[in-house]
């Protein structure tokens, strides 16, 4: 054990250097001046920029672009942590025996994996990608000057680096501990009584980091909820708000009561653990109120993380299509309507626990009829593109790519909501399938659609696009070869988290899952294979590509489609040049004179020296 | 800079422009500090985890002094934040402050869910689990008078805050920032007899947190209220003193409203609660 453990330290130190590093590189940042806020100040202080140079810059800002980025760059991170676990995972997994990981701790390394993976993907990636695209884009979008607590939206996010370590904290303290304090070993849905009882510290480490990006997620909602409701430019008012603020809108307020409620279960999990409270032990709240409250909170938190991406996809797809949104209105209600259904939905998730019938039955009701405004936004998707001038650009690939990938995705689902099928599918592969078919297959590709489209916008380059294609084709192949195998694989039986499958064949054909199995880890190899080209072209695009002159990069003005974020690229763009001739930086006198507040504030600060 | 729309009243307003590090309009170190400060009692609170078992990794007092540091951090970082962000630019300021009574309002549903964990648990304990109870509740004792006047003033000191900011758009100062000083005063008090009550419950009658299942929910549920109700006599608190500097009036008293708001939801949680968990245990339907 010593030798492996070592290994695994040496491991954990070279990605703590890379990340090192990759913070000393952003002294290089410097450089970078996000559009129209790198102009001088005002006044005689011609020598100040709105910003401090350096690292100094990313720690201090309370620009909502900057912390945009920084969730932008704070996901990629937990992305590739999340990703390399679920490698190992599946390297494991291509031989029924436990031969791998054998080495660094067998079937308990097996379980912090799958436990890391979840908890990052869902809490670490996705909240965090979805928070990036909704600081930098919705204050533009809806013609605010920032969100409307900008430094509360700081706090939020510098609370999230820390979560995270405290998440991954049992992976790092294993081997200086010697194997004390492990990885927490509880699935991402942490049932009692086994978090309750696993002695490990490493699962209180994992539940204070959790309570912790929960306080950062609700302070962002907070945030939006305040910056959409009253930092509207007179322009925007609710019947033309975008459809991504929408979406944003209706996600903050399913956070605002979905994560609290994960807040105190998971205190109360804590205390259970710590001070010998019943809050989930037989003789008091009963291990079933553990799930009660995880769904309550876990179903809205699944709509959470996809409803902004359906808001990103409603969003860029017209634009590649040359037609508006078909159906706007329906849409929005569709997502209000999700919003609302989505706390009723819950015991879905426990049909297999012995709870009433006929409540279980009605949880079944309401679970089918979450999936009509869910396929009402696809028809829309659908409608939008039917007849239109459709340009296969990245973005518009991704945005087809999840389409498709939600017809998948959303069916499997409605086969589970109906219980007879739930009773035998339950805890197999096929469940993996379907989430993963929507979290990887809709909730990732909206995110990679969406960065591809501003990535003109937000870093002034243009990115490869023969690369950006290999990375669509290599992820939606990979895709389906992984997650049809996940389906397969649950229709003969497989169970889920399990690290070996060396069953008896009375009770499974043993072949054919290992086949399948070793389909899925080519799979994920192809998915890998394409996100190493994605961060290949991300980060040399952004060094050397191509310098983006023209405020209309994707030719929406031909179809009036030239919308408010590109509206606002293309002022900064042409104030650029201006500054150019212009001693004070680009600040037009015309904007100052009418701007009373700023040129007072600006008096106000020479008195002050 | 130009993104402001040129048509409409408002250019671009920078978001922090007399902040330390000073010069800059949109760079502030107090969110770093604050974010770290909150970090660190997480932190503490792990090391206490740690500290804590038949091999403890690090000594207790890691743990206690990183808390402790850290909260004394968290505030520092809490106060320049404040003060950068709504204190100094007060009289300078045009907001409306519609946006903080939206967000506060916000925060309030947010805190529907936090309470509602803890009342959920207690429902299920008290329709499934009513067994093995503490012999404060068989004798009915657990509803004592100390509960039903510390109730007492909890309301009183939501009706003194009323009219003080009732005072406060009267433009009556003096009768504004009187009223404000007696709810805090309350406030105190309240927090004293809670106090007082987890003295005679824990140490004279030995019922604790580790009583069973209705010891769960009691210390839980009085325990979660009693730290919203320090943390909105802190709130009220910084009000006051701002109120003594001659801060609010008639017009502009945005966080009187907000500390207001959260004063009495406070107080009617407190209500509920002690419906539910002091009468509700010890009647028998
Ligand atoms: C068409 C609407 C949907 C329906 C009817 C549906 C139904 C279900 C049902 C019944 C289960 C429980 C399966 C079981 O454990 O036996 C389930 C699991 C799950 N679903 Fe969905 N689903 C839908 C959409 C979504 C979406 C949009 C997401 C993600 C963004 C999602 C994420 C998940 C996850 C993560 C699980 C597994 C939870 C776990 O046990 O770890 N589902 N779904
Ligand atoms: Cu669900």
């Amino acid at each position: 054990m010593a030798g492996e453990q070592l290994a695994l330290t040496v491991l954990m130190g070279v990605f703590l250097v890379g990340v090192v590093a990759l913070l000393s590189r952003m002294e290089d940042l410097r450089t970078y001046t996000p559009l129209g806020s790198g102009s001088a100040g005002y006044g005689d202080e011609t020598s100040h920029g709105h910003k401090p140079a350096g690292l100094i810059r990313w720690l201090t800002t309370v620009d909502h672009k900057d912390i945009g980025i920084l969730y932008g760059v704070y996901a990629t991170i937990a992305f590739v942590w999340g990703g390399m676990s679920v490698m190992l995972m599946r390297l494991e997994l291509t031989t029924p025996a436990m031969d791998v990981l054998a080495g660094l701790g067998g079937n308990a390394f097996y379980n912090g994996l799958l436990t890391s993976h979840g908890i990052t993907m869902l809490f670490l990636f996705g909240t965090p990608i979805i928070a990036a695209f909704a600081n930098y884009f919705v204050p533009l979008l809806i013609g605010a000057d920032d969100m409307a607590f900008p430094r509360i939206n700081a706090i939020a996010f510098w609370l999230l680096p820390p979560a995270a370590l405290l998440i991954w904290g049992g992976f790092f303290l294993a081997p200086l501990t010697g194997g004390a304090v492990e990885a927490a070993q509880t699935s991402w849905t942490m049932y009692t009584p086994l978090s309750a009882e696993q002695a490990n510290a490493g699962v209180d480490l994992m539940l204070l980091g959790l309570h912790l990006s929960g306080v950062s997620a609700t302070m962002g909602a907070i945030n939006f909820v305040a910056t959409i409701f009253t930092e509207r430019s007179g322009k925007v008012n609710w019947a033309n708000l975008d459809i991504f603020s929408w979406t944003i809108l209706t996600q903050s307020a399913l956070i605002l009561f979905a994560f609290p409620l994960l807040g105190s279960a998971l205190i109360m999990l804590l205390l259970d653990r710590n001070f010998a409270t019943t809050f989930f032990a037989v003789e008091g709240g009963s291990p079933i109120l553990w799930q009660h409250l995880f769904w309550f909170f876990g179903h809205p938190e699944v709509y959470i993380l996809v409803l902004p991406p359906m808001g990103l996809v409603s969003w860029i797809l017209p634009k590649f299509s040359g037609r508006k949104l078909f159906g706007y209105k329906f849409v929005i209600y569709s997502t209000l309507a999700i919003g609302v259904l989505s706390f009723g939905v819950w015991a879905h998730h426990m049909f297999s626990t012995g709870i009433n019938p006929r409540i279980r039955a009605s949880f079944m009701a309401v679970s089918l009829a979450i999936a009509i405004p869910s396929a009402v936004k696809t028809f829309n998707w659908i409608t939008t593109m039917w007849n239109g001038k459709i340009r296969l650009t990245a973005p518009m690939l991704f945005c087809i790519g999840f389409v498709a990938n939600f017809v998948i995705g959303g069916i499997t689902g409605v086969f589970l909501a109906a219980i007879p099928i739930d009773l035998v599918l339950h805890d197999t592969y096929y469940v993996v399938g379907h989430f993963h078919w929507i979290v990887m297959g809709m909730i990732a590709f909206a995110g990679f659609g969406a960065i591809y489209y501003w990535f003109p916008l937000v870093t002034g380059k243009m990115y490869q696009k023969t690369l950006a294609k290999w990375h669509f084709w290599l992820s939606e192949i990979g895709v389906s070869i992984t997650f049809f195998a996940f389906l397969l694989l649950g229709y003969l039986g497989m169970p889920r988290r399990y690290a070996t499958y060396e069953f008896s064949g009375a009770i499974a054909p043993l072949t054919q899952i290992t086949t399948l199995h070793q389909v899925a880890t080519v799979g994920a190899f192809i998915i890998l294979f394409g996100q190493i080209i994605w961060v290949w072209n991300m980060a040399q695009s952004y060094i050397e590509g191509p310098v983006v002159q023209d405020g209309d990069p994707w030719d929406l003005k031909e179809t009036g489609q030239h919308s408010r974020e590109f509206q606002w690229f293309e002022e900064e763009l042409t104030a650029d040049e201006d500054s150019l001739a212009l001693t004070d930086g680009g600040e037009s006198d015309d904007e100052i004179r009418a701007d009373g507040g700023e040129v007072e504030a600006a008096v106000r600060r020479v008195d002050d020296e | 800079m130009s993104h402001a729309d040129e048509e409409e009243d408002g250019g671009h307003h920078l978001p922090a422009v007399e902040d330390w590090p000073r010069g800059f309009g949109e760079a502030s170190w107090w969110p770093f500090v604050t974010a770290i400060g909150a970090a660190g009692i997480y932190l503490g609170a792990a090391m206490y985890v740690l500290s804590t078992g038949d091999s403890a990794l690090v000594p207790l007092s890691y743990g206690l002094g990183t808390a402790v540091a850290s909260i004394g951090l968290f505030l520092v970082g809490l106060y320049g934040w404040t003060y950068h962000a709504f204190i100094k630019a007060y009289w300078t300021s045009e907001s409306t402050g519609v946006g903080l009574r939206m967000g506060m309002l916000a925060f309030l549903g947010s805190e529907i869910a936090t309470f509602g964990a803890g009342f959920i648990y207690y429902f299920f304990v008290r329709a499934d689990a009513w067994t093995d109870l503490p012999h404060l509740v068989e004798s009915g004792n657990i509803f004592s008078s100390l509960v039903i006047v510390n109730t007492v003033i909890l309301i009183i000191s939501s009706v003194t805050l009323h009219y003080a900011h009732v005072a406060l758009r009267d433009d009556d100062r003096r009768r504004f920032v009187g009223l404000l000083g007696l709810t805090l005063l309350l406030g105190v008090v309240f927090l004293g007899g809670q106090a007082l009550e987890y003295y005679e419950f824990i140490a004279v009658e030995g019922f604790t947190i580790a009583e069973g299942a209705y010891g769960s929910a009691f210390y839980g549920l009085t325990g979660l209220h009693g730290l919203h109700v320090s943390l909105g006599a802190v709130l009220l608190g910084i009000v006051f003193v701002r109120s003594l500097f001659g801060q609010y009036t008639p017009e502009k008293h945005t966080s009187v409203t907000t500390v207001s708001m959260y004063w009495h939801f406070v107080d009617v949680v407190w209500i509920f609660l002690v419906v539910v968990l002091y009468v509700g245990a010890i009647i028998s339907v």
